[in-house]
């Protein structure tokens, strides 16, 4: 195996000797199994925007927020059993914007969120324009998702498994959306892939 | 010149005439003309109208029309001035009030002038009538409306409806023509004479025994053609032959006329041969006055209907005797109807003047009988109340309501279609032809060459009305009708003479002029009339509608002629002028114009351009470009995409497609989601869809920036790769990513509008808004659960979710027979519950609430519900190049192919769609549109003027990729490489408005017809599936028969009758007696229960009320 690149976004990596299903099972799990943030929930206070309550709120779902796997558990997994969620399992983002007397446009960056490592992976994400008198108040609560749940929830816009040069050489290469390093989704996805095949080899009465 | 010029440079020309006249200038141009001109002549046609009472005659004269603004008078009286979207909301009618000035005159003397309000006329959303005609783009926001709206139609009780124009045969043209029939040919001669109000056919045939016959309407049998010359006043015979015509060869022709015409040798004799057919069995002076009005008001009326008239006619009737024989003696070709210069189309200002002229003089008949019978008291006042204003309101409304114009005219008007912009600018520049659409005409269906620039050729629809239904091409402008007396004036001074003023020698070697349909006289050389005229025209001396048609025969014998047309509703397309092989538009006026320093009008005043019809046409030799004129051209092509209509013009590069893959889109693009409007918040629509992210195109034609389409558009841009996948696009469905799907592309919303308004009643009492309540007895009370979500006042919450069967609008009415309830309930009258529900298929948000009064002074809301439409399977895409597919298949991202840069396609279309459908518009738009997100531009795909599939190749090597638009692609589930390189690039999709979520349906249970009881029809009432004939002849032929009765018995309309089995009748059950009784054979009746479907049972009693005894013989089951 060799490092091609790892930018922090993006990683390209060579992998020799292992078969073609389980590199592209890695693949697979960057997409689908790793998890990431996103808002999920979205309590509107008041909207007087153009845009529905369900638009916005769909709006909201589709920033990429940084990410935390130390520190958050996935909903399901998180031992609190309430079906809000705590400190563990989900963040609260409060937006409160009013329309001035010129046409503005609110961005991720107006969202003030619980946590400050928790934010929006840019400030510049435009989520809705407000003409003059319109507002927006809304509780947005960002919690950890699966891709294969919602495509919001997809920690890396790329990720590809293509035939290196020679036979059997197969090029890794994950781009992230920014709320993980690739390298840690790359690394995620192996973690659970590993986790899932243990499961396998336990059903199967292997050993622990 | 090169390509470049005719290809960006003249179009600024196009756009600049398109931007300032607008899509709907032909509806408008023709309201306004009726408005000011055409309401006027309708009351002078009148005039005045003489009141006959006992002693003192008066009579009251018209004078001045005027119109006020729109407005709307209130229940109380009130009178407030209404703008359109005031209208829509309220379901009001945007109607403005006809003002007419009477005059009473008695003796001779006038006495007393007032102006008097005889009716609404409805206004034409932007016409000069209309509140908007001259607002700015901010004053239009200001108004509620949508500044980029064309106009053009009107609003009837709060429903926009269009007149679509109506494409009708020239008037007054001979149009002569050669049938076969059985062997023999027969040769007609006809025209249609039409004057305001009504239509006169003249046909001339050509028998057999080479005799001309005349038919006119009034006449019930063919006449003699030289006994009605005589009648008309032409007293030598050598006189009508020169009449016809002074050549040898055609005199010969007529010797049989006047053979047959021997019996009546004189104008006295011809007028009572016409009388005897006319008004049979009379005294002879009345004959011959029947005769002479015959032919005054049947024959020929557009060249007048009175005394004097009577030689333009017979020189008219002349004319087409000519023709008849100039065709029967191969000198000149049959007229061809289907020819666009023998048409005219017709819009809103020509059919409302029909109407209003109906109306008009009904008001006037009633307005002179309620006078009359007033008897002695007179004045303006007087005058006042006998106008019964709703003669004329109801008339017009009505009409434009039901589209439904009297004398078996219907489907006149149309509902505005706001499916999206488009299909809203092309429904109205639509053309209809009155042609049945039940017998082929195949000829009048074909495209015809005199379309070109006038008429799409792609958009039609398929089906009974192809080819009957048209839209007006982009470049096609509407004449207006130019003042005769002046271009007469033209004529004399370009040295044409009259009739009586041609010499024999002019009679015989001139050229014969007609102008609309009346026949001028002689010139001696036409060909440069006709070219004098031109120059006239293009220095601005004569009117640019005006247009001449000089046609020199086959055969040198017969007359050259000359045919000028001044009237309104030709179709006229702009050309470049070209001098001795150059065209007359250089850059320098080309620049002006985009600079906005002049206006494309000032090219036609100038004769840079002209407007040219389909008649004139044929002197003209255009080049399509700049690169193709020579010397022998007369005109050069503005822009060749402009021969496109609307909904074509948004394909790009449609020259690479087989054509009948334009008219599909062109079809499917009126189906297509977007963004219809951006009064979309208010839009008071029954049904309207909203994308919720539309993108402009990357692959453009110019024609979208002209539209402005980019600002209302109606689709998505989506990486397509054109691969099968798994079985799930096979028969053209389509896979979609998932994850595009979630990320929002081709999400819609779907809003309905529910109302409901406050009706009174006779005797004070008044539907109430409220949320019924249990206790109060209310009739057809639903239950708790449904007027859960109602507020106080009666009305659902906003925002709240409601679901098929909540009631939106709470409101009970009161009881229907008050008398019937008192006498037979206890406990009175109970009020009956007329809420208004959500269809129960359907679900949603209230989205928006209004409250309003209606004209009735009755309280109305409307509640819209909208709902989300996200795409699942078997919701409807296609491309723009008629590539229609449901989703077969939504595939999570991780499944989905990929290229090796990480590329996943949006959609994924089956290879098979392309081979047998030619679509290579649609290869070159994937291509063109990869290379434009590469370069990160959009590309031009114009028709005939698009960027180089060269050019785009470049882009895309440029990038390192194939400029095939092949690229490697992966196997998302396995990783593995596809054996063959994928055809992958960017194609603009449309969501078309057939959803699953508007169709799924299935029952188990449900309503059934109360008739029959068997199962209700259709999805809104939830009914069944029809297990029809031929799925019963398949179970038959399996030998189902447990499932056979299953179907069509147990589970459709099973019953049991008593059968008497002595009388074979049905019997019933006495349930006082507790017996079963048969009133034929009483004790003696033998009555057995048999089990048949309700349908016989009804069939029986049915047989039983025409007096068809039904006897049933019973016997055992072995």
């Amino acid at each position: 195996m060799k490092v091609l690149e790892d930018s922090g976004s993006s990683v390209a990596l060579q992998l020799e000797g292992i078969d073609r299903s389980y590199a592209n099972a890695i693949r697979r799990f960057c997409i689908a199994e790793v998890p990431s943030m996103a808002i999920d929930d979205v309590v509107i206070l008041e909207n007087s925007s153009v845009l529905y309550d369900e638009i916005l709120a769909h709006r909201l779902g589709m920033v990429p927020i940084r990410t935390d796997l130390e520190r958050y558990n996935l909903p399901e997994e998180c031992d609190c059993g309430n079906p809000l969620g705590c400190h563990k399992c989900r963040v609260l983002f409060v937006l409160d914007a009013k329309g001035k007397d010129k046409v503005m446009t609110v961005t991720s960056g107006d969202l003030v969120s619980e946590d400050r490592d928790v934010r929006p992976v840019s400030e510049s994400i435009p989520l809705i324009k407000l003409a003059a008198g319109q507002s927006v108040k809304l509780e947005a609560y960002a919690r950890l998702g699966r891709g294969k749940e919602h495509a919001k929830w997809q920690p890396c816009t790329v990720a590809t498994l293509t035939d290196g040069k020679k036979e059997g050489v197969f090029i890794l290469t994950v781009e992230s959306a920014g709320g993980l390093p690739a390298k840690q989704v790359v690394l995620k996805a192996i973690e659970l892939l590993e986790k899932k095949l243990k499961e396998i080899q336990v059903a199967v009465g292997g050993p622990d | 010149m090169s390509k470049q010029f005719a290809a960006s440079n003249s179009w600024v020309i196009l756009s600049d005439l398109l931007q300032r006249e607008g899509v709907a200038r032909q509806h408008l141009n023709s309201y306004n003309e009726f408005v000011t001109r055409g309401l006027q002549n309708i009351a002078d046609e009148i005039n005045e109208v003489e009141i006959e009472t006992v002693s003192t005659p008066y009579k009251v004269k018209f004078g001045r029309v005027t119109l006020g603004s729109p407005r709307v008078v209130e229940i109380d009286g009130s009178v407030s001035s209404i703008l359109p979207m005031e209208s829509r909301l309220r379901n009001l009618t945007y109607s403005a009030p006809i003002l007419l000035e009477m005059t009473i005159e008695e003796e001779g003397l006038p006495r007393d002038t007032t102006r008097q309000h005889i009716g609404d006329l409805p206004v034409m959303v932007k016409s000069e009538l209309c509140q908007l005609s001259n607002r700015s783009r901010e004053q239009l926001i200001e108004s509620g409306e949508d500044p980029n709206d064309p106009g053009g139609y009107f609003i009837i009780h709060g429903a926009e409806r269009v007149i679509v124009g109506l494409e009708d045969l020239s008037p007054n043209k001979i149009l002569v023509d050669a049938e076969k029939l059985a062997g023999a040919t027969t040769y007609k001669s006809r025209v249609y004479s039409s004057v305001v109000g009504y239509r006169s056919k003249l046909e001339l045939t050509l028998k057999q025994d080479g005799g001309i016959n005349v038919k006119i309407p009034s006449c019930p049998v063919d006449l003699p053609y030289v006994i009605v010359m005589r009648a008309l006043g032409i007293k030598s015979d050598r006189d009508i032959a020169n009449a016809v015509s002074p050549k040898q060869e055609i005199q010969d022709l007529l010797e049989v006329s006047f053979d047959k015409a021997s019996e009546a040798p004189t104008e006295k004799d011809a007028l009572v041969y016409i009388g005897n057919r006319v008004a049979h069995g009379m005294l002879e002076e009345f004959r011959v006055k029947r005769a002479l009005s015959t032919l005054d008001w049947g024959l020929l009326p557009h060249l007048g209907k009175t005394e004097d008239r009577r030689f333009d006619k017979s020189m008219f009737m002349g004319e087409a005797a000519c023709k008849l024989l100039e065709l029967r003696l191969g000198w000149i070709e049959a007229d061809d109807k289907d020819h666009y210069g023998n048409k005219v189309i017709k819009f809103a200002g020509q059919m409302l003047a029909d109407l209003f002229r109906t109306a008009f003089r009904n008001l006037v008949r009633d307005m002179k009988y309620q006078l009359e019978r007033t008897g002695q008291k007179r004045g303006g006042n007087v005058v006042g109340a006998a106008i019964r204003t709703g003669i004329i309101t109801d008339k017009l409304n009505n009409a434009i309501a039901t589209g439904n114009w009297g004398r078996g005219k219907v489907g006149v008007t149309q509902l505005l279609d706001r499916t999206n912009y488009l299909s809203t600018l092309s429904h109205l520049r639509r053309v209809q032809s009155p042609l049945s659409r039940s017998q082929p005409n195949f000829e009048a269906r074909d495209l015809h060459a005199t379309h070109f620039g006038r008429i799409c050729p792609s958009e039609t629809p398929e089906g009974v009305n192809c080819g009957l239904v048209k839209n007006l091409a982009l470049s096609a402008i509407i004449s207006v009708s130019v003042p005769s007396q002046e271009v007469e004036g033209k004529l004399w001074e370009l040295g044409a003479k009259q009739i009586r003023d041609s010499d024999e020698k002019l009679q015989v070697e001139g050229c014969r002029i007609f102008m609309d349909g009346r026949f001028l006289g002689y010139v001696d050389d036409g060909e440069r009339l006709a070219k004098a005229f031109r120059k006239l025209r293009r220095e601005g001396q004569i009117n640019p509608s005006a247009s001449v048609l000089y046609i020199s025969p086959v055969n040198d014998n017969a007359y050259p002629r000359i045919y000028i047309s001044l009237s309104s509703g030709r179709v006229l397309r702009p050309l470049v002028v070209v001098e001795s092989g150059r065209p007359l538009l250089n850059p320098e006026m080309i620049s002006k114009v985009s600079g906005g320093q002049s206006a494309w009008r000032d090219l036609v005043d100038q004769g840079t351009i002209e407007l040219i019809d389909a008649n004139e046409e044929e002197n003209c030799l255009v080049a399509m470009g700049p690169e193709d004129v020579t010397t022998r051209n007369s005109h050069m092509e503005l822009f060749p995409a402009a021969m496109f209509g609307i909904a074509a013009s948004i394909i790009p590069y449609p020259e690479h497609n087989q054509s009948p893959r334009n008219t599909y889109e062109s079809a499917m693009a009126k189906q297509s989601l977007g963004f219809s409007s951006p009064t979309y918040p208010i839009s008071p629509h029954v049904r309207q869809h909203l994308l919720v992210s539309p993108q402009a195109p990357v692959v453009r034609t110019r024609t979208l920036d002209l539209l402005k389409i980019d600002e209302r558009p109606l689709g998505t841009n989506c990486v397509v790769a054109v691969l099968s996948f798994e079985g799930y696009n096979i028969e053209d469905a389509i896979i979609m990513n998932k994850s595009s799907v979630e990320r929002g592309m081709a999400r819609s919303f779907f809003y309905r509008l529910y109302d409901g308004e406050a009706k009174q009643y006779l005797g004070g009492m008044r539907d109430t808004f409220e949320v019924p309540s249990a206790e109060s007895n209310i009739r057809g009370y639903r239950g708790e659960k449904f007027y859960r979500l109602l507020e106080g006042d009666g009305v659902v919450a906003h925002e709240s979710q409601v679901a098929g069967g909540d009631v939106v609008i709470g409101r009970t009415s009161p009881p229907r027979f008050m008398e019937e309830y008192k006498e037979f309930e206890i406990k009175g009258p109970y009020r009956r519950d007329t809420s208004v529900a959500v269809r129960p298929s359907e679900a949603g948000v209230v989205d928006s609430i209004f409250m309003t009064e209606n004209v009735e002074g009755g309280k109305m809301f409307k509640v819209r519900v909208r709902d989300m439409r996200v795409p699942e399977i078997g919701d409807k895409f296609a491309s723009r190049h008629g590539q229609k597919g449901v989703i077969g298949l939504v595939v999570p991202q991780e499944d989905m192919p990929y290229t090796a840069e990480g590329i996943v396609p949006d959609v994924i279309i089956n290879p098979h769609a392309f081979p047998s459908r030619m679509t290579v518009g649609q290869f070159i738009e994937s291509i063109a549109g990869k290379a434009a997100a590469f370069r990160g531009s959009p590309v031009d795909g114009s028709a005939f003027a698009g960027e180089s599939i060269d050019e785009m190749e470049k882009v895309l090597r440029g990038r390192g990729f194939e400029p095939t638009g092949r690229e490697v692609m992966y196997d998302g589930k396995t990783g593995k490489k596809f054996a063959t390189d994928v055809f992958v690039g960017v194609v603009y999709y449309q969501k078309l408005h057939h959803m699953v979520a508007d169709k799924i349906h299935a029952r188990a249970r449900g309503q059934v017809q109360m008739l029959t009881k068997q199962p209700t029809e259709g999805r809104a009432r939830g009914g069944g599936l029809r297990f029809g004939e031929m799925e019963r002849d398949c179970l038959i032929a399996y030998g189902a028969s447990m499932v056979l009765k299953d179907r069509l018995l147990d589970e459709a309309d099973k019953t049991e009758i008593y059968v008497c089995e002595r009388c074979g009748l049905i019997a019933y059950y006495d349930a006082k007696q507790r017996k079963y009784t048969c009133k034929i054979d009483g004790d003696q009746a033998k009555i057995s229960t048999v089990v048949v479907a309700y349908a016989f049972k009804l069939l029986l009693q049915e047989m039983m009320s025409l007096n068809i005894a039904p006897r049933l013989q019973l016997k055992d089951k072995v």
